[in-house]
């Protein structure tokens, strides 16, 4: 069994508790154990940077070194909080000064950031640590019949030089993940586009349209349903997705999974245990 | 056959531009043309382009000049994303084709097109000069060319990589709150924008600021990163959107703007609870009428599918934040002195 801690995301605590709990069902199956580490904060999902650079390094050297405390690597199920959290690992890896001022403050705290526990995405697990070729031998109820849309969000892609896992124009990790649970993948533009979260409540009229432009593609590439890794996007794609379509004079609609609850149907749970009633769209 | 010509026909192929055409003058509707030519390995889109218009199809409209990454002119895009062709090479774009051997050229987005590959650059100079993207020098007229403006290498390091940017319009092309509303300011605006703000001889850095911060402006981006994906010098342009937001809040306060306020939040929350308070967010950000309008039938829905965020009393505070909180004022403390080192 291999041992992670893992971030709590805002987001997962209260809109979308599915992501967590959907994991909680199969993490033993695919032979891993996620730590829940219960004194993690905010990472300032994408704001606190520039709203204070000092604080915003400060929490999430906190956030890193909780994870640092345990050994573990860090494993985050929200985009924004990953690339958020990693922006944060590379200013403090990269100046040493800054990590000195906030391990200054840490160490009254009995914590030290030492820049030894990685920050990944749940979905890197799946992909490197765990493996295409296991996964898809454990896999109970393959999602033959299903055509999906993979939409990766921006901040598990970009930027390149803070994720890196993935070509940002051009990613393949959630395909392979889609075929590895026995589920055709389809090619559409907005695989790699943005859902327009972040302006959602500055900028609603935006917003809603980026969102109706990557519903209507998945709509006319005849998917079943998306899925994507991140909470964010599926609480734009999923929640707002009538107010979006009807801003954009578009009759249909789609379901939205999350990638927890993807992996979770093919290792035969069922979609009431998965939380899967809970989204807005059915 | 010799190794050696094997490596010779190895490094020529039959390559097929298949590009865009619209001259909205005559056609009705756009279309796309396929030329099929031999291209030698080491040659670019643009020359590729050239001998087209040279020798196959002179009809071909392209905007181009000095072939070396350096005038901006040749931006269009290439296998679906925006590049220049004079520094993009056809062998590296041919394992990008969505069909084997074919590569896709369009025009630029988020621009009206003029013909063919030729965007009409007119918006994009219009919010330049909307936004005052030029220095306003801070000097008196009658002591211009009497002394230096010395700018020191630390001024300097602020906004070296934004003056890199050759206004090729990639980042424009690539944007997408651009995409979703014209009117945005779009990150090549904002990135020249940032520039000027930092520039210690502008005298025009609270007006500038003051336009950034209206409808369509700086807090409108949606942090897709995109731009910066995209950008052909590789300019970190997120770090100047960030820097204007972090001058906004500085110089205008954290109530100015609906941006402003729901960027604040995050701060707040973490600060008292540790974890966003999402329930309120919309309230703090846009106050309760907006609130009410906009969100009250999801809200509803919401409610039936139990996907409500908690109210504030039920956000659980974070374990451990009496300590955390400690740390969190501490750092306020830090802040606040070097702010008032600065100033002195």
């Amino acid at each position: 069994m291999k041992r992670y801690a893992y971030y709590l995301s805002c987001i997962n605590e209260s809109m979308t508790k599915e992501v967590d709990r959907s994991i909680d069902l199969w993490q033993k199956d695919l032979g891993i154990e996620l730590v829940k580490l219960h004194e993690s904060t905010c990472c300032g999902g994408s704001n606190l940077e520039y709203v204070s650079p000092k604080h915003f390094a400060l929490v999430n050297a906190r956030n890193i070194a909780l994870a640092e405390k345990l050994g573990l690597d860090l494993i985050v199920s929200c985009n924004t909080c990953l690339m958020t959290i990693r922006t944060a690992k590379k200013k403090l890896d990269e100046s040493p000064e800054l990590r000195k001022e906030v391990n200054e403050l840490l160490k009254k705290d009995g914590l030290e950031y030492k820049g030894t526990s990685n920050v990944r995405h749940l979905l890197w697990v799946l992909a490197d640590d765990i493996g295409f070729d296991a996964i898809r031998e454990k896999v109970k109820v393959p999602l033959k019949n299903f055509r999906i849309a993979p939409f990766y969000g921006c901040h598990i892609l970009r930027p390149s030089t803070v994720l890196g896992k993935d070509d940002p124009l051009d990613p393949t990790t959630l395909d392979q993940l889609i075929e590895a649970l026995g589920g055709t993948t389809l090619p559409y533009e907005h695989k790699n586009r943005c859902c327009g979260f972040h302006t959602l409540l500055v900028a609603e009229e935006e917003s809603l349209n980026v969102a109706a432009e990557a519903l209507k593609d998945a709509i006319d590439i005849s998917a079943d349903f998306i899925v994507t890794p991140c909470p964010l996007c599926h609480t734009v794609l999923d929640g707002y997705q009538s107010k979006a379509l009807r801003q954009a004079n578009i009759q249909k609609s789609i379901p939205v999974f999350h990638l927890s609850e993807m992996v979770g149907l093919a290792l035969g749970y069922t979609e009431k245990q998965l939380g899967i009633k809970r989204h807005i769209v059915s | 056959m010799t190794g050696a010509t094997e490596l010779h026909t190895e490094e020529k192929r039959d390559i097929t531009l298949r590009v865009y055409r619209f001259n909205p003058q005559v056609d009705s509707k756009p279309y796309f043309d396929d030329y099929t030519i031999q291209i030698e390995k080491g040659i670019t889109v643009l020359r590729s382009l050239n001998y087209i218009k040279e020798h196959v199809d002179a009809s071909v409209s392209f905007r181009a000049f000095c072939q070396a990454g350096i005038c901006g002119s040749c931006g269009m895009r290439i296998n679906g994303i925006s590049k220049l062709a004079c520094t993009t090479q056809v062998w590296d774009e041919l394992d990008k084709c969505r069909e084997p051997g074919i590569i896709k050229i369009e025009p630029l987005r988020n621009m009206p097109l003029i013909k063919d590959l030729i965007v009409d650059m007119d918006p994009l100079v219009d919010k330049m000069k909307h936004y005052s993207n030029w220095i306003v020098s801070s000097m008196p007229e009658s002591r211009m060319g009497m002394k230096e403006f010395l700018v020191s290498e630390e001024e300097f390091q602020k906004y070296d990589k934004a003056t890199d940017c050759i206004l090729c319009a990639s980042c424009v092309s690539e944007c997408t709150i651009l995409r979703a509303h014209k009117e945005y300011v779009s990150p090549a605006v904002l990135l020249k924008s940032y520039r000027m703000n930092v520039d210690s001889r502008d005298a025009i850095h609270d007006i500038r600021l003051g336009e950034l911060v209206k409808d369509h402006g700086v807090w409108d981006c949606t942090h897709c990163y995109r731009c910066q994906e995209t950008c052909v010098k590789h300019i970190p342009i997120m770090d100047a959107i960030h820097g204007i937001r972090e001058d906004a809040l500085e110089v205008r306060g954290v109530k100015d703007t609906s941006g402003a306020k729901h960027a604040e939040a995050f701060m707040a929350d973490i600060e008292k609870k540790g974890k966003l308070v999402e329930a309120t967010l919309p309230i703090r950000t846009n106050g309760m009428v907006w609130t009410l309008q906009n969100l009250l039938p999801m809200a509803m829905k919401m409610i039936m599918k139990r996907r409500t965020p908690p109210p504030p009393p039920l956000v659980k505070q974070t374990k451990g934040i009496k300590k955390f909180r400690e740390l969190f004022r501490e750092m306020t403390e830090h802040v606040k002195d070097e702010q008032q080192s600065h100033k002195k």
